[in-house]
């Protein structure tokens, strides 16, 4: 009986877990493999020749290869983690906003804060590199109104990663906040009708009750800003090339840099190999301490 | 005759033309180039008058921005679907014919180019003494300056040394007004590392000597220094310097809105002024690039472009591919005995390379703005062409921009630049 369940479980699996190990598996067992050959991208996989760990040296190295991965790694790591700590709680701060019943026109604003995220990245990224413009952009306009002198934005290594970190804000923030406003619901009214017999305020609401329950909520926020953010492509790509100074050149872009346009496949493949890992790490690490909140 | 009759006789009629049809266009070829709309366009037409002339072949046009036109070609042209022909930059030319993306050019093509186009044009589109590609056009830097700025600042007549240079860059800027003397350019690497190099060309120094890098000579320190120099005085203002994905961006915006004084930039920007800035244009004018304390007359850097064929299409594709191109680059294709391919690149001020070319195009290359460009091309130093150098040209354009920005000193420059290119260069030839 056991033996026939588990052929049965076996052959309803097959076709999912063949093209899982197809198309995600293979892909990355054969990225982790290249990671270990010098291999141009131009020429068939049997003329890859095995370096050890001399890709991954190359990369941590002192040469212009190493600094210009490490620079990519950093910006990475800036862009992502001032994207997760602004997008997160503006969600939550919309997300309340949106959800409060007595607010007339709710359903237009949530409809306004999802159709960012609906724009194409091709419109966002015309429309704000001619924002940011540091001589006509309108930013620098409206900000020549309240007396402050014009901001470089996107000509600046200081402040281009944080201006394509704050254009990829107002296009995600939409649909964190839509995340958000699903974790409201699921939050039972009857709590906050106690809470509020027994005297608490509504901060006091929101640091005990609203919080504590959006856990679950954004958590799964946090992975997908994070996955998203790690992946950003196109408004680098489309807006500032990496420049100036490499202050925006993201590994995916630089990775496509390496292992397209040069076609040094082995050291992309390395490079790649290194973000999925930091990516696990940074995932796992959330994961970890969200679990060990709630066994707390 | 019933409506039922009719419509069996134009579907019998119909399906006795298909093979016919079939035949006529029989070999579909595609060119991948980096041109605005408006220039593809002209491509297009003459693909037209090509097929009129040779009905078996249909040529289609695709264009990408500049900065993803060598990606493209990687990813696409291993392929016997990716584009049959393709618009490369000479610099590109040793990694493709390395890794066989493009097909060596046929005897009788190759000699007609050896007979028809000048020597130097030809060697940059050959590897290994092998012809890969047709050449089309040639760019050369000179220096661009804003005649009307130049004469409210009381400056008589452009620049002819490096200490003429930086009296009129410390002339034109003007911080009140948001005004810079001179305007570099960052965030492209040729944007970045052809006026640095023209300048260094005009001091007597070289990027690469003898296929080694040759930025540890003083000349070259005294080129790294000039920057600093311009950077440091406020003549030249990093955050006015940003260009983009299609080569355009604040640099050119400061240019035509006469926030800049001088720029060293190429001949093929002239359409790209004249769009931006309408009659003000006439205010443009060109003149060779300074001369450093080092140097003994005005160079310049010269770079070619040339169109070449997917190596990995089938067989009647190359064929069709290369005699679209030798019909495209004849003097039997275009007005007046130029080629086809010159009247669309004059029409974006850009310089033939083919030398009836330029001979038919005598008149329009007299114009104030281009005659500054042809002037100097005599004494122009071609980029070095060499394995690597797409690479090498990105290292240099982060070490040029991190001084630009005063992340480094130009004695640190000089000294990451030169250890990065023999890093480099050394790797692309194991």
């Amino acid at each position: 009986m056991a033996k026939a369940f588990r052929a049965s479980a076996g052959i309803m699996l097959a076709p999912a877990v063949t093209l899982i190990g197809v198309f995600v598996l293979l892909p990355m067992l054969l990225t982790v493999w290249l990671s270990f050959q010098d291999w141009s991208t131009q020429t068939p996989f049997s003329e890859a020749s095995f370096v050890g760990l001399g890709n991954f040296h190359e990369i941590f190295g002192p040469t212009s290869v190493g600094r210009d991965f490490k620079t990519a790694l950093l910006n990475t790591a800036i862009y992502t983690a001032l994207s997760v700590v602004l997008i997160l709680p503006l969600s939550v701060v919309f997300g309340l906003l949106v959800y409060q019943r007595e607010v007339a026109g709710g359903t237009a604003l949530r409809t306004v804060l999802f159709s960012t995220y609906m724009v194409p990245m091709i419109a966002v990224a015309l429309v704000w590199s001619k924002l940011y413009s540091p001589s006509e952009g309108p930013l620098n306009q409206l900000l020549g109104l309240v007396g402050i002198g014009p901001q470089p934005w996107l000509s600046s290594p200081r402040s281009a990663l944080v201006s394509i970190v704050l254009l990829n804000v107002w296009q995600q923030v939409g649909y964190f906040t839509v995340l958000a406003i699903a974790g409201l619901t699921q939050i039972p009214g009857s709590l906050y009708e106690a809470a509020t017999l027994d005297g608490a305020n509504g901060s006091e609401q929101f640091r005990f009750i609203t919080l504590p329950l959006l856990r679950r909520t954004l958590l799964f926020s946090a992975v997908i800003a994070i996955i998203n953010a790690v992946q950003v492509f196109e408004p680098v790509a489309l807006i500032t090339q990496g420049g100036p100074v490499g202050s925006t050149n993201v590994l995916t872009y630089h990775i496509r840099r390496v292992g397209i346009e040069r076609a040094q496949g082995g050291l992309g493949s390395a490079m790649a190999v290194m973000l999925m890992l930091s990516l696990i790490v940074c995932v796992s690490a959330l994961f970890a301490f969200v679990n060990r909140k709630d066994s707390e | 005759m019933s409506l039922a009759w009719i419509s069996k006789l134009t579907l019998a009629a119909g399906l006795i033309a298909l093979p016919a049809t079939g035949w006529a266009q029989s070999v579909n070829i595609s060119y991948l180039t980096h041109w605005s709309p408006e220039t593809v366009a002209l491509l297009e037409a003459a693909a037209k008058d090509f097929s009129r002339q040779h009905p078996d072949v249909a040529v289609t046009v695709r264009a990408v921005p500049f900065g993803d036109l060598l990606t493209t070609l990687r990813s696409q042209g291993g392929s016997s679907d990716g584009p049959t022909i393709g618009g490369i930059y000479d610099l590109w030319l040793p990694e493709l014919a390395k890794d066989k993306l493009v097909a060596p050019a046929p005897d009788a093509v190759a000699s007609e180019v050896k007979s028809a186009w000048p020597a130097g044009v030809v060697s940059a589109a050959s590897v290994g003494g092998t012809l890969y590609g047709i050449p089309n056009e040639i760019d050369v830097y000179a220096l661009n300056y804003n005649k009307e700025l130049f004469k409210a600042a009381g400056i008589a007549a452009p620049p002819k040394t490096w200490a003429e240079f930086k009296d009129a860059a410390a002339k034109l800027t003007d911080k009140d007004k948001g005004q810079q003397g001179f305007g570099m350019i960052n965030s492209w690497a040729a944007g970045v590392v052809h006026p640095f190099a023209s300048l260094l060309v005009s001091n007597g120094g070289n990027l690469v000597k003898d296929g080694k890098p040759a930025l540890d000579s003083p000349q070259a320190g005294e080129t790294f220094a000039l920057y600093e120099d311009l950077i440091k005085s406020g003549a030249s203002i990093p955050a006015m310097a940003t260009a983009d994905a299609n080569t355009t961006g604040p640099f050119l915006d400061n240019f035509v809105s006469g926030k800049t004084g001088m720029i060293i930039m190429a001949n093929w920007w002239e359409s790209a002024l004249k769009a931006g800035m309408g009659d003000k244009f006439a205010n443009i004018a060109t003149a060779p690039i300074p001369v450093g304390p080092s140097g003994d007359k005005p160079h310049s850097i010269s770079y070619s472009w040339m169109t070449v064929v997917n190596a990995k299409a089938g067989e009647a594709e190359q064929k069709a591919a290369w005699q679209f191109l030798a019909w495209l680059n004849s003097p039997k294709s275009g007005k007046n005995g130029a080629s086809a391919m010159s009247d669309i690149l004059m029409s974006m001020g850009i310089l033939p390379s083919r030398s009836s070319d330029i001979e038919a195009h005598k008149d329009k290359l007299g114009s104030e703005f281009l005659s500054g460009y042809v002037s100097v091309l005599g004494d122009a130093r071609p980029f070095p062409v060499v394995l690597g150098g797409q690479e090498f040209s990105e290292s240099l354009q982060q070490t040029l921009e991190a001084l630009q920005y005063g992340q480094v000193s130009a004695k640190d420059a000089q000294a990451n630049a030169q250890a990065d290119a023999t890093s480099i260069l050394g790797r692309a030839t194991k």
